[in-house]
């Protein structure tokens, strides 16, 4: 069995292979052939080098079992920079030339967008392994047939938060808060949902100041001494990546965590290993984190993924892993890769995962998974970083979810 | 030199877009029929800046403004109107020109350097507000949903071969438009104006005017190119409009030849084409794009039209001798 | 559009003087990037849009060095000596070969080098962001001064800048290599002339112009996220600060770094949404009314 070597090198190994000899493929037309799209490059490349990693792991375990409906899986990686237009035309190339049957769209949510108009015209079966936008599988205009979401959904995790901290806020008697987010969509339409949500648990809340830094301003300087002249109990911040480890750098000059409570959903491996002096007792959300769910199979997988890359997993591994596994499922089932078989098969499909919090995950009928872990609660500086993680409760978030649908008026 | 026949630019034209519609009816290559679509978009906003920079010596950093423009209004007016997509194409241009005067009225009078930095600015103020006009943008993310793609003179524009086609004749009328812009009286009065624009005023030209002509006619047809970019993504996304969509642009210009009107076209070729076969073999697109323009911009020095042409010339005169 | 904050603000002193010293943080880590970009315009008409570059390694140089050696001291020395070398040559191996070209070039020149750095930097420290940490020395709260904050770390930062802004501005007015550089910016074909050897000039300059966008991004690290490609929203910045106080003007760069810090400090309290777009017009503005900027000379 061929054994695939981390990360670069295998891509170039791989790919130089694929370029050198189109006849060579022809030969191997066993192989089944999946497109993987996302960020190689640039300054936020790790998205697609751990998704990679997650996909990687996942594609050895089956082709040493033999491979999916007997066939080799081979991954044809594509680079699209970040840039919509390039996740486009990248989707189409796969599809269209490199010959792939299916789709793992690894994309940022506005490449994911791009892809979806895609999968659309060319009815390929397609999986967005990281897009955390709601209405791209939500609003009925703008899901596609054949394209299903693996990841954690933006409304989802908002209403977890919200529930965890309206109790959170009632144990401490919080009611001034302040939000700092980063001023793009992202940022806005997630602040604005969890305030949504946090307002109808705990309607006393009141929000003293709002900061929106820019998406990786170096200098938060000027938004750390206005969230303390503003005098919050506490501050609800969505930075994530190397903007919240700046925060948290600069707001530790102004000993801004001795200050207020500080609560945010975006603390995963990355930042919190990076982070030096990381403050005890920030509210944080369970992006991936081996300890939860506290089970032998989560953690046995996080160890493996350390061992293998040695590096921590990120939230887009365990995602990209699990897409993985639920197009295996699904091309099994189906017995074959055409785009409608496979998405008959995906529609309300339940695998069993580490991830999940009952140890299984559902593919519900529109196109987004319910049922994976999310917790919430405190850091510590050090391993496993997060304790008392507090386990979000999956009947409440559905009943709410059904409710803000409606109020979109996508049901 | 005495300017060349339209009639041969015509011919040109007429064959070139012969060979390409006729292609896909012996060989489909989804790949190639998308390169070409892509191309369509990237030559038109390639050569309408080289109007500016080649012909008039006006270097304009900000010139991916009018083609992010060009994009979002034709997608916006087709997803929010019912009017028939030329209808749509025509109004996005038009409101390109619009945003070209504006814009040039501002810029002309500035000398070289001053003239480069403010449109960078426009554009970068430009870029912010797409970004934070959120209710109508889709700001970061983009317009979503996709361009309904309304059947026109019985082109399908959601089928591949269609949008090939229809992009491949948008784009070589486009381009030969702006031939004959080139070609006429009053390119051959910006080209004066390039090389002595004191001379020219002397000789009664006035030089705002003529500048702001040439701005707004390469705004309007980075505008259509825009069009066409915006078909192909069947939306419109904010790094359509960034600076370094206007850095491929120039590199595009200054790869292909500043002095020959095709050397926009070939520049953009090259740029698309080893972007495609790049990103397919390494994650250091970047590291690679680095090295190929420093070899370029020490080695070669020109473009590399301009640079076929005077050797081919030198190789003349020294059969000639 | 928050103005009853802005009002608030300006009427408590905490507020003003917190948000005060936040803008000259600002303004004046900005400053040390600009005045490199300022000078070598001023002195060689390049526009060297590979600053941002200058100061991304700079921090990097930093972070290794402080990992390898733990002093700061050394950290910072040797991110703005090894930047004053590759300033050096950066000059001489590329830009020196596009001198009086186009102009194109030489952005196309500087361009490559940003492309290439940005991959050069994931290969060497890899694709995810790195954060150094606050030295030991700075771990300690911070002062508050008429109810406004002010942390020691900044307090330095903001000691240093100025120290290097009054070497800069006394070191070009009163030595004679300082008024060989001024007059090189003014006619540096006539200083060559005059025997003075303007090769070594045009690389003395880009080697203090690397120095200082390196000395930038080293005081910077202990705050800020390294990642690969972080050069650019400070070259933005910088080349805005450089535009509006003046291309080739120090003082101008000086103010307008204070000016663009402090609308930032007072911005995100009255405009939030809108601080960006208000530098943006200010730049257009001063483009189109005052060209050479607020402190510059009108040259051809």
């Amino acid at each position: 069995m061929r054994t695939r070597g981390i990360g670069r090198r295998s891509i170039l190994g791989g790919t130089a292979g694929l370029l050198a000899a189109p006849w060579v493929a022809r030969a191997q037309a066993k192989t089944l052939r999946i497109g993987m799209q996302s960020i190689f490059s640039g300054p936020i490349a790790l998205v697609g080098t751990s998704s990679r990693a997650g996909v990687q792991m996942e594609v050895e375990r089956i082709n040493s079992a033999g491979g999916l409906l007997g066939r080799q899986i081979e991954i044809v990686y594509r680079d699209s920079k970040g840039q919509p237009q390039e996740a486009a035309r990248v989707a189409r190339e796969l599809v269209n030339s490199a010959g792939c049957e299916l789709l793992l769209d690894a994309e940022a949510s506005s490449g994911a967008f791009a892809v979806q108009e895609v999968v659309r015209d060319l009815g390929v079966a397609c999986i967005h392994c990281n897009s955390e936008t709601s209405s791209l599988t939500a609003d009925p205009k703008i899901r596609v047939p054949t394209a299903f979401r693996v990841a954690r959904q933006g409304v989802h995790d908002a209403i977890a938060g919200s529930a965890y901290l309206a109790e959170f806020a009632n144990a401490n008697k919080i009611t001034k808060w302040a939000t700092c987010s980063p001023d793009y969509a992202y940022g806005r339409d997630t602040t604005a949902q969890y305030l949504q949500f946090f307002k109808k648990f705990k309607s006393d809340i009141e929000v003293v100041t709002e900061a929106w830094p820019k998406l990786g301003q170096p200098d938060l300087t000027e938004v750390i001494t206005k969230l303390i002249q503003a005098k919050p109990q506490a501050l609800f911040t969505l930075l994530y990546a190397g903007d919240l480890s700046a925060f948290v750098n600069q707001g530790n000059v102004y000993a801004l965590f001795s200050q207020m409570k500080v609560a945010c959903p975006n603390f995963d491996y990355p930042v919190l290993t990076t982070i030096k002096n990381l403050p005890a007792g920030i509210q944080a959300a369970t992006r991936y984190i081996e300890t939860f769910p506290d089970t032998a199979a989560n953690k046995a997988w996080g160890e493996s993924y350390r061992k293998k890359y040695n590096e921590f997993p990120t939230n887009w591994s365990w995602e990209n892993s699990l897409a993985v596994q639920f197009m295996e499922a699904a091309v099994k089932k189906a017995n074959s890769t055409d785009g409608k078989a496979v998405a008959a098969a995906l529609v309300g499909m339940k695998v069993n995962s580490p991830f999940g919090v009952d140890g299984t995950i559902t593919m519900r009928d529109d196109h987004t998974t319910i049922g994976y872990a999310i917790g919430w609660g405190q850091t510590v500086p050090q391993p496993p970083y997060i304790t008392s993680v507090k386990p979000a409760d999956w009947g409440k978030i559905l009943e709410l979810e059904t409710e803000w649908k409606k109020q979109q008026h996508y049901i | 030199m005495k300017s060349r026949p339209a009639l041969r630019d015509t011919l040109i034209a007429v064959v070139a877009l012969a060979v390409i519609l006729v292609i896909p009816a012996f060989h489909r290559s989804p790949a190639f029929e998308d390169y070409i679509i892509r191309l369509s978009a990237m030559a038109l906003f390639a050569t309408s800046l080289n109007l500016l920079v080649g012909s008039t010596g006006m270097v304009s950093f900000g010139h991916g403004m009018f083609y992010g423009l060009g994009a979002y209004s034709f997608a916006l007016t087709m997803q929010l109107t019912d009017l028939s997509l030329p209808v749509a194409a025509i109004l996005a241009v038009l409101l390109t020109v619009v945003a070209a005067f504006l814009v040039g009225a501002v810029c002309v009078r500035l000398g070289s350097d001053y003239f480069a930095f403010v449109t960078l600015a426009m554009q970068m103020l430009f870029f912010s507000v797409i970004i934070s006009w959120q209710s109508l943008t889709g700001g970061d993310q983009g317009l979503r949903g996709g361009i309904p793609r309304r059947e026109i003179f019985g082109f399908d524009l959601s089928s591949q071969l269609h949008l090939y086609q229809f992009s491949a004749i948008v784009a070589v009328l486009g381009l030969l438009a702006l031939r004959h812009v080139s070609a006429s009286p009053f390119g051959a009065t910006l080209r004066m104006i390039r090389d002595n624009e004191t001379r020219a005023a002397f000789l009664g030209v006035v030089l705002w005017r003529a500048r702001l002509i040439a701005f707004v006619i390469a705004g309007g047809f980075a505008g259509l190119g825009g069009v066409l970019a915006a078909l192909f993504v069947s939306g419109a996304y904010p790094e359509l409009a960034d600076w370094p969509n206007s850095g491929q642009a120039i590199f595009a210009v200054m790869l292909g030849g500043i002095e020959s009107f095709l050397g926009p076209l070939v520049g953009a070729m090259i740029l698309l084409a080893l972007n495609d076969v790049v990103t397919r073999t390494t994650e250091y697109y970047g590291l690679v794009l680095g090295i190929v323009i420093l070899a370029f911009a020490l080695g070669l020095r020109r473009g590399v039209l301009d640079y076929l042409r005077r050797w081919w010339a030198q190789g003349r005169t020294g059969r000639a001798r | 559009m928050d103005l009853d904050a802005l009002g608030h603000c300006l009427a408590t002193a905490a507020c003003v003087v917190t948000q005060t010293t936040s803008g000259l943080i600002v303004g004046m880590l900005l400053f040390l990037v600009a005045a490199g970009l300022t000078l070598i315009f001023g002195v060689l008409k390049v526009v060297n849009f590979a600053h941002g570059t200058f100061y991304m390694l700079g921090g990097y140089v930093a972070f290794t060095t402080l990992a390898v050696t733990s002093s700061y001291t050394l950290a910072v020395l040797a991110a703005a000596a090894a930047m004053a070398l590759f300033g050096v040559l950066f000059e001489r191996l590329l830009i020196a070969r596009v001198y009086g070209s186009n102009v194109l070039m030489q952005l196309l020149i500087c361009y490559a080098v940003v492309l290439i750095f940005d991959d050069v930097v994931k290969i060497v420290w890899g694709p995810d962001f790195h954060a150094m940490g606050m030295p030991p020395a700075f771990q300690v709260p911070p002062l508050f001064i008429a109810g406004g904050v002010v942390p020691p770390f900044y307090a330095v930062l903001i000691g240093i800048a100025a120290v290097i802004a009054l070497a800069l501005g006394l070191g070009l007015a009163m030595t004679r290599l300082g008024k060989t550089v001024r007059a090189a910016a003014i006619n540096a074909p006539m200083v060559g002339v005059l025997g003075i050897n303007t090769t070594l000039l045009f690389a003395v300059v880009f080697a203090v112009g690397g120095a200082l966008a390196g000395l930038a991004g080293a005081l910077a690290a202990p705050v800020r996220s390294l990642s690969p490609g972080m050069g650019f929203s400070i070259l933005i910045e910088s080349f805005i600060v450089t535009v509006i106080g003046g291309m080739g003007s120090i003082a101008g760069a000086l103010v307008a770094a204070l000016v663009v810090g402090l609308l930032r400090g007072f911005g995100t309290i009255g405009f939030p949404n809108f601080t960006d777009g208000m530098i943006y017009a200010a730049m257009i503005l001063i483009l189109v009314f005052r060209p050479q900027g607020l402190f510059g000379r009108r040259t051809a």
